[in-house]
């Protein structure tokens, strides 16, 4: 279970999150929405700690941490039972897709190297990449550069994922891919927390859906609720831009 | 100048001085080790921007490449032993090529530094991001993602700098020292035949040169394996100028793929 508390935070003067209180139970899979700018991304980032929250607390399982006063190795703790995907995938360019998805074993979980080989590969052919395992980044397609993202998350067995974006940069072509393998995985009941513009998916598979903007939860429900009745108007208008209701009329 | 040109001094001078060529490399190699441990020292404060260590940092760069190799010898070698005999410090009878290695070594110590800044900051910080969370530490992520990649980026400017020491060092008979430009003057004035002996000099730092350069590029394309391989090298100019556009703008940041209401 992951359970924000109050999380805020501001750069500079600007506060971008004010106090967000979120709850993500073990196996649920939250999508968040929300305008450009909404702080979507910087509450995901927040989470992994990539962004130093300016106040509130963490907790992921067992473990949590006061913003405030955490220190390097809470730090490092909370970052080890995470595990995030990014928008530009942020895979190592100068490592192998296999060798991408070994690094966090190797050094991080200081697995034996065989082993450590045979589960990224037998991960990389989940994802569909079995014919890849050696393929350089710059050899990849952005699809399959990111489905190589998701098998380095996947390997550290986080306990909970963070999706920032995920086929945002992808050309449209290429979305699908990426999309049925996150897909697959969420049916595993893994924690996913997924900040996506993917209408379609977030109503197939979120069992919640969460609506920001100016840095707060503007309201969150099942996909059911939220799509077909938002109880805010700025939900409503969110959507209505989203996915304009189509009118023929002349 | 003193005799008529023959070339057959050409070909006496080259083992002549070939025999000196040891030296001249010993100070390449001592002033490159010597620079490379200068460069972290001074390009890492800057990086991390570690407040005053990083002013000085500044001064330094600004002093050893803004003022010309000759000076910076001079000042060590006539300046230092001065300013170390007040504490008490002799130094006169230490050997000329120590100076002449230190002086190298501080003076290369600026470029690498610089080298080093540049190409640090050329690998792309999302990697970095991705590094720490995958849980890796901040030393395991300079060591293990950052440092393989800054090196494949720093190697053509690192050549450069091998190279550029390598000729320089023949300001080294300045001070006396018997590498090879000095053996090659002093060839000179025993024969007083200066051109052969100065055109014997030059290829040999050709030769040497060149050499480097072909070692560098290897170890270059090496550490640079991982970038797409199938990359056409030859086309035709407008379409690799569509291309170079085409990489250019993939290279953008997107920035947050938000939608605008």
């Amino acid at each position: 279970m992951i359970k924000l508390t109050n999380l805020s935070k501001s750069f500079g003067r600007q506060q971008v999150l004010k106090s967000i209180d979120l709850t993500v139970n073990t196996g649920e899979v939250v999508v968040i929405l929300g305008p450009s700018g909404s702080g979507k991304t910087t509450l995901l980032r927040c989470m992994n700690y990539l962004e130093q929250p300016s106040g509130g607390e963490i907790a992921i399982g067992s473990f949590s941490l006061r913003c405030r006063r955490a220190s390097k190795k809470e730090i490092h703790e909370l970052r080890q039972r995470s595990a995030m995907v990014f928008q530009q995938y942020n895979l190592f360019r100068h490592k192998t897709a296999l060798e991408n998805v070994m690094e966090g074993l190797i050094v991080v979980q200081k697995w034996p190297k065989a082993k450590a080989r045979e589960k990224s590969a037998a991960l990389l052919e989940k994802v569909g990449l079995a014919g890849k395992l050696d393929a350089y980044p710059s050899q990849l397609s952005g699809g399959q550069q990111q489905r190589v993202g998701i098998a380095r998350a996947l390997a550290l067995e986080p306990e909970v994922i963070l999706f920032d974006e995920p086929t945002s940069a992808l050309d449209p072509e290429l979305v699908g891919e990426v999309l049925e393998v996150i897909r697959r995985i969420a049916k595993e009941g893994i924690t996913m927390i997924v900040v996506t513009h993917e209408m379609g998916f977030a109503r197939d598979v979120a069992n919640r859906v969460v609506f920001m903007d100016g840095g707060v939860i503007v309201e969150e429900g099942t996909p059911a609720e939220l799509f077909q009745n938002p109880r805010e108007e700025r939900t409503r208008q969110f959507l209505k831009r989203i996915a304009p209701v189509p009118n023929y009329s002349i | 100048m003193g005799a008529p040109f023959d070339f057959s001094y050409v070909l006496d001078f080259l083992p002549k001085l070939a025999a000196t060529l040891g030296i001249t490399l010993l100070i390449v190699a001592g002033s490159l080790l010597l620079g490379i441990v200068v460069g972290f020292l001074i390009a890492l404060p800057r990086l991390y921007n570690v407040p005053l260590v990083g002013t000085f940092s500044k001064v330094y760069v600004s002093f050893f490449r803004g003022t010309p190799i000759l000076i910076q010898l001079f000042l060590f070698y006539y300046g230092l032993p001065e300013i170390l005999k007040l504490v008490d410090v002799d130094l006169s009878r230490t050997p000329v090529l120590l100076f002449v290695i230190l002086t190298y070594g501080l003076h290369t110590g600026a470029s690498m530094s610089e080298m080093i800044r540049a190409s640090v900051m050329a690998v792309d910080r999302g990697q970095v991001e991705a590094a720490y969370a995958i849980g890796m530490k901040r030393h395991q992520a300079f060591s293990r993602i950052i440092l393989p990649q800054a090196l494949g980026i720093a190697l053509p400017v690192f050549s450069n700098t091998v190279i550029a020491l390598l000729k320089d060092t023949s300001l080294a008979f300045t001070l006396g020292l018997m590498e090879m430009t000095g053996k090659a003057q002093t060839l000179g004035s025993i024969t007083q035949h200066f051109v052969e002996a100065y055109l014997a000099l030059a290829a040999i730092y050709l030769a040497v040169s060149m050499t480097l350069q072909k070692l560098l590029l290897r170890a270059e394309l090496r550490l640079r394996k991982h970038e797409a391989p199938e990359a056409p090298t030859k086309q035709p100019f407008g379409l690799r100028r569509k291309g170079l556009r085409r990489r250019f703008a993939a290279g953008l940041e997107t920035g947050k793929g938000g939608v605008k209401l």
